[in-house]
């Protein structure tokens, strides 16, 4: 779950009357965010991945705002100031291929404030978790923070040659060329794939030549470091697609809005899908919202008064009409686009009691699997037969996996050689679980019903999951015979003819291992366990093992039921 | 029972004696053998529960030979207090000379001056104010009241003149022996010659059991060490939980293990480029690849991430994720990360409502490996679609469930999945652990159901089963539910 850590007092700061811990629990209980742990300076929060806008200070106090009802509805923030003609952003066609999207808005602080200590860090705090997240660790889209009076627009936005870009990075003292900054600095390590091509990388300039960034690496000091005291800021972003560019703008607006800051779009010009008015980034957005639905998600009338309440609760505008209302969503709220989600806005905040819960008539009945069932019975034989049940994961070690041959398949990304295989076989599970018990007496009978994958071209995921049972028999005078009589006996209980054929298997003595049929079909696999294998697990006495194949056995039965 | 002859004459003696309990020597007295030989017999009859001893012990207090030496002359402390009684000051050579010894000075000295006669520094004289003792000093008294074997004496005084060698306690413990009862019973005439042993096939064959007495057996001696074999306690805790949902009137299915990512995750619209899909959190195999589901299918799906309108409608369900939809990355094989998987194979197969399935089984995720974290884990989930079914019926099942599973607090907050909308979650209060987040749910978004032709709404849970059984058998660590000790699961072993 994304999380932050969020100063307290921003947040409380907002709201026009005292909040309790308690009360805020509370509170947020309804919501999507939760305080994990808190001290007088920091709250740790975590949210779910779509309510990105209660990890800032500001879009969290919006939320409270709401549910206190100490100020309620969509908040507009003020328009701003008229900017000038060649206020805009300049798209060339050169990014097209690399990084094709940007959005952006002009924001200036209320009437006697600026851009404080507090605000700006809450902003990079907050455009960092929006990187991690609808950006895509920026690859899908990052945000940038400018003074507007450091730079002058019309700002362009293009491919440039890396040795004709000069700029002081933004946590550095002297100039250099892109080329060198490409090269040496360690933002550029981890973030320069997104930024360039060749010889040139992405750049916003100014109408004079100067760096504001580069795209989306790291910003330049001066046009592009926004300080405390600064009234007029630019923020854009840049990215592969429309949808994360925008919809990340528009969660860095809450921080500013929650403050009383203006909002302004700013146009962008350039080829194709490019060119805006950039209204949508900050705008509110309708969604569609039904009385229907919602009575068909909550499975009961939600009288319209009440949906109205909620919504005007959650910060939201609506306008009614006929069967329903159309909802606006702030910017912030990339979560809200179609119907269901502003349903799920309306059912959830008003809190969901247990006592809200009905059973339906279900008309259905319940059964187990017959396949199952019969998996089931077979491992309870093998309890009658007085074999221990262990639980062995899928999973098996290269050690464990190298003992039975080839048909283990390797995971391509394991997490260590402790789980590093699939089994195809119990066998490499119960050789390990035989190896873990030698510390105990004997005789040690164990079985189990479990899962194997195998390679198989008829799968849609190119290999199978077959079911198989299998034991082993340790003790002074365990051998071949008793791994035949024990899957004898299970086929016998089946009620299937069988016969036996040698084979030679891995981990057993070469001679005594069979595999064994029914009407053509291989079902079963015993064999007695080769003493290279015992004296290398330290297991004192011969070991009997016999595996069957129950996948391969059900259809067999035909759908008979057994006991 | 089988006895020695010396065993048996022991007993023979004491089951004889009236006078009980008897000890060891006395009985050797009465046998005429020596005390050890007698103990070795005891002992062994003891071991067969034919005899039962009471043990006591003794103490005595005594004057050492240094005690005796001070009866007879005086403490050291006497006779200081004597000469400077007389001498009215006393340097050490004086106290030499009337007979004090170095070692005795120094503890004489001690003791005088702790009870505040004697001043600081030489020679030796009385602190001022201080006026000689008349009586007898209380080291005096204790040790002639040892001296006439009285018992009632001043602890502490003892103590001291046991630590300075004057006196000592000695300890001694007694055994005192008598039968059991049933080493009454036993018969001492037969031997174990004319006895039966084990009962033979030939013995009762030939009838020679009607004859003859049985030897009996002690029956506390030690016996092979059985095991047996036990159902698994995951397992069956698994099945206990299954039975609950069958009685729900849920249907059990099951999926493949290694699944393509369409199954695992785009047909449950998870954007193909989410976190969660990447190399760091889902397993994959190596040398296999999967194929692509049905032309139909996948279209519609792809139609539903890419927010067009589904194939032969007009309208989009939805805006979609960002990433184009990429069908190499549908075909990928990876292990299954959510049964979510089970109930989308399921929808597809279009089940006519009304239907109710769940899944429970294993999950693989690509974790580190903590108490909490397995690369395995169970899940169980469940899916329930009729016309009209709505959240109101998902907290109803969340609330039976709590209540199946003995938890019945519950209380439930918003939550988000990518393929259920409305989402909540709901979470139960255990009596020790507090509230534990254990039923995630929510209605499957129209994106999941109508490309695969779902048309009635459907309610999605889950259940943690693997957090839920760690508390109900009452396992702190993920790992001990891979139980693989056989001690555990049979009982023990020898």
């Amino acid at each position: 779950m994304p999380q932050s850590t969020l100063v307290p007092s921003r947040v409380l700061e907002l709201l026009r009357a005292p909040l309790s811990d308690r009360a805020l629990d509370d509170l947020l209980f309804a919501s999507k965010a939760e305080v994990e742990d808190r001290t007088p300076d920091a709250w740790t929060v975590s949210v779910t991945p779509d309510r990105l806008d209660l990890l800032s200070e500001g879009g969290l106090a919006l939320y409270l705002q709401g549910e206190v009802e100490s100020d309620v509805g969509l908040v507009t923030p003020p328009a701003g100031p008229e900017p000038s003609p060649t206020t805009r952003l300049e798209v060339d066609p050169s990014v097209v291929p690399l990084r094709p999207h940007l959005a952006g808005a002009l924001l200036s602080a209320p009437r006697g404030g600026a851009l404080d200590a507090g605000l700006l860090a809450e902003a990079v705090r907050f455009q960092e978790i929006v990187h991690a997240s609808i950006g895509r660790d920026r690859r899908a889209a990052s945000l940038g923070i400018y003074p507007v009076d450091r730079f002058a627009f019309p700002v362009r936005y293009a491919l440039e040659p890396l040795d004709r870009l000069r700029f002081v990075p933004l946590d550095g003292v002297a100039e250099v060329t892109a080329a060198v900054f490409y090269r040496d600095h360690p933002m550029a390590e981890r973030y320069g794939a997104l930024g360039r091509v060749g010889d040139a990388g992405l750049a916003l300039v100014d109408a004079h030549g100067a760096v504001l960034s580069l795209p989306p690496v790291l910003n330049s000091r001066g046009a592009g470091e926004a300080r405390v005291g600064d009234r007029d800021l630019l923020l854009e972003s840049t990215g592969t697609a429309e949808r994360p560019v925008r919809e990340s703008l528009g969660l860095l607006l809450a921080p500013f809005v929650a403050r009383g800051w203006s909002v302004r779009p700013l146009p962008v010009v350039g080829p194709g899908d490019a060119r805006s008015d950039g209204r949508r980034a900050v705008a509110p957005h309708p969604v569609r919202l039904s009385a229907a639905l919602v009575h068909a998600a909550w499975g009961d009338v939600v009288p319209g008064p009440e949906v109205e309440r909620r919504l005007a609760r959650a910060r939201l505008g609506f306008r009614p009409h006929s069967g329903g209302w159309t909802v606006e969503a702030p910017p912030w709220r990339p979560d809200l686009v179609t119907p269901i989600d502003a349903v799920e806005e309306v059912v959830l905040s008003g809190g969901i009691r247990p006592s809200d819960g009905r059973l339906p008539m279900s008309g259905t009945r319940g059964r187990r699997s017959p396949e199952i069932r019969f998996r089931r019975r077979v491992a309870d034989w093998f309890l009658g037969l007085g074999y221990a049940q262990p639980n062995t994961g899928l999973l098996v070690s290269d050690v464990a996996a190298a003992r039975v041959g080839e048909g283990p398949i390797p995971l391509r990304n394991p997490v260590s050689a402790e789980f590093a295989f699939v089994r195809d076989r119990l066998f490499a599970s119960h050789l390990v679980v035989l190896g873990r018990n030698t510390r105990h007496g004997y005789p040690q009978r164990f079985a189990e019903v479990g899962p194997v994958v195998r390679r198989s071209t008829d799968a849609e995921s190119g290999a199978e999951t077959r079911y198989h049972a299998g034991g082993l028999l340790a003790s002074e005078s365990a051998g071949f015979a008793d791994a035949a009589a024990l899957a004898d006996y299970v086929l016998r209980l089946l009620d299937v003819g069988s016969v036996r054929e040698p084979v030679e298997l891995p981990a057993t003595i070469p001679g005594r291992a069979a595999r064994v049929r029914v009407a053509g079909e291989v079902v079963a696999e015993v064999g007695e366990v080769h003493p290279k294998v015992l004296t290398d697990l330290g297991v004192p006495v011969p070991v009997a093992w016999a595996e069957l194949d129950l996948t391969a056995l059900w259809p067999l039965l035909g759908g008979r039921e057994v006991d | 029972m089988t006895l020695s002859g010396p065993e048996r004459s022991v007993l023979a003696v004491l089951r004889a004696l009236t006078d009980l309990p008897v000890d060891e020597e006395e009985l050797a007295g009465e046998l005429g053998l020596p005390p050890d030989a007698v103990r070795g017999s005891l002992q062994r009859l003891k071991s067969k529960h034919l005899v039962v001893v009471e043990e006591s012990h003794e103490s005595t207090r005594r004057l050492t030979p240094r005690g005796d030496a001070a009866i007879a002359s005086g403490l050291p402390e006497r006779r200081f207090l004597d000469a400077l009684r007389r001498r009215g000051a006393l340097t050490p050579e004086e106290a030499a000379a009337e007979g004090i010894a170095e070692e005795e000075r120094s503890a004489a000295i001690g003791i005088l001056r702790r009870r505040g006669l004697l001043a600081d520094g030489l020679p030796f004289r009385w602190k001022d104010g201080a006026a000689p003792p008349d009586g007898l000093l209380p080291e005096e008294v204790v040790l002639k009241q040892v001296a006439n074997g009285e018992e009632e004496l001043d602890g502490a005084v003892y103590q001291a003149l046991e630590r300075r060698g004057l006196v000592r306690t000695d300890r001694r413990s007694r055994k005192a022996w008598s039968p059991s009862e049933e080493g009454r019973r036993l018969p001492l005439e037969a031997t174990s010659e004319s006895l039966l042993g084990a009962l033979s096939p030939r013995l009762l064959a030939s009838g020679a059991w009607s004859t003859q007495a049985f030897r009996p057996y002690d029956v506390r001696a030690p016996v092979p060490f059985v095991t047996g074999a036990r159902p698994n306690p995951y397992v069956a805790w698994l099945e206990e939980f299954e039975e609950i949902l069958v009685g729900l009137g849920f249907e059990q299915s099951e999926g493949p293990l290694l699944e393509t990512e369409f199954w695992n995750n785009d047909v449950l619209f998870m954007p193909q480029d989410h976190p969660a899909r990447s190399i760091h959190d889902a397993l994959s195999l190596e040398g296999i690849s999967g194929r692509l589901p049905s032309a139909e299918l996948l279209a519609r799906v792809a139609a539903a991430h890419e927010g067009r309108a589904l194939p032969g409608e007009s309208e989009p369900l939805g805006p979609g994720w960002t990433a184009q939809y990429d069908p190499a990355i549908a075909a990928r094989p990876v292990l299954r990360s959510q049964t979510t998987a089970v109930s989308a194979r399921y929808l597809a197969r279009h089940p006519t409502p009304p239907f109710r399935m769940f899944s429970v089984d294993r999950n693989f995720r690509r974790e580190e490996l903590d108490a909490r974290h397995h690369l395995e884990f169970g899940q169980c989930e469940g899916i329930a679609g009729q016309a009209g079914i709505s959240l109101r019926d998902l907290v109803g099942l969340f609330q039976t469930l709590a209540h199946a599973i003995g938890i019945p607090e519950l209380k439930i907050r918003p939550s988000y999945f990518p393929f259920t909308e409305p989402s909540i979650e709901g979470y139960v209060r255990h009596p020790r652990l507090g509230w534990m987040e254990v039923f995630p749910g929510g209605l499957l978004r129209p994106e999941v159901l109508r490309p695969l032709g779902v048309e009635v709404p459907v309610i999605a849970w889950g259940a943690g089963i693997t957090r839920l059984a760690m508390v109900a058998l009452g396992k702190n660590d993920i790992r001990d539910l891979f139980v693989e000790d056989l001690a555990e699961l049979t009982g023990g072993t020898d």
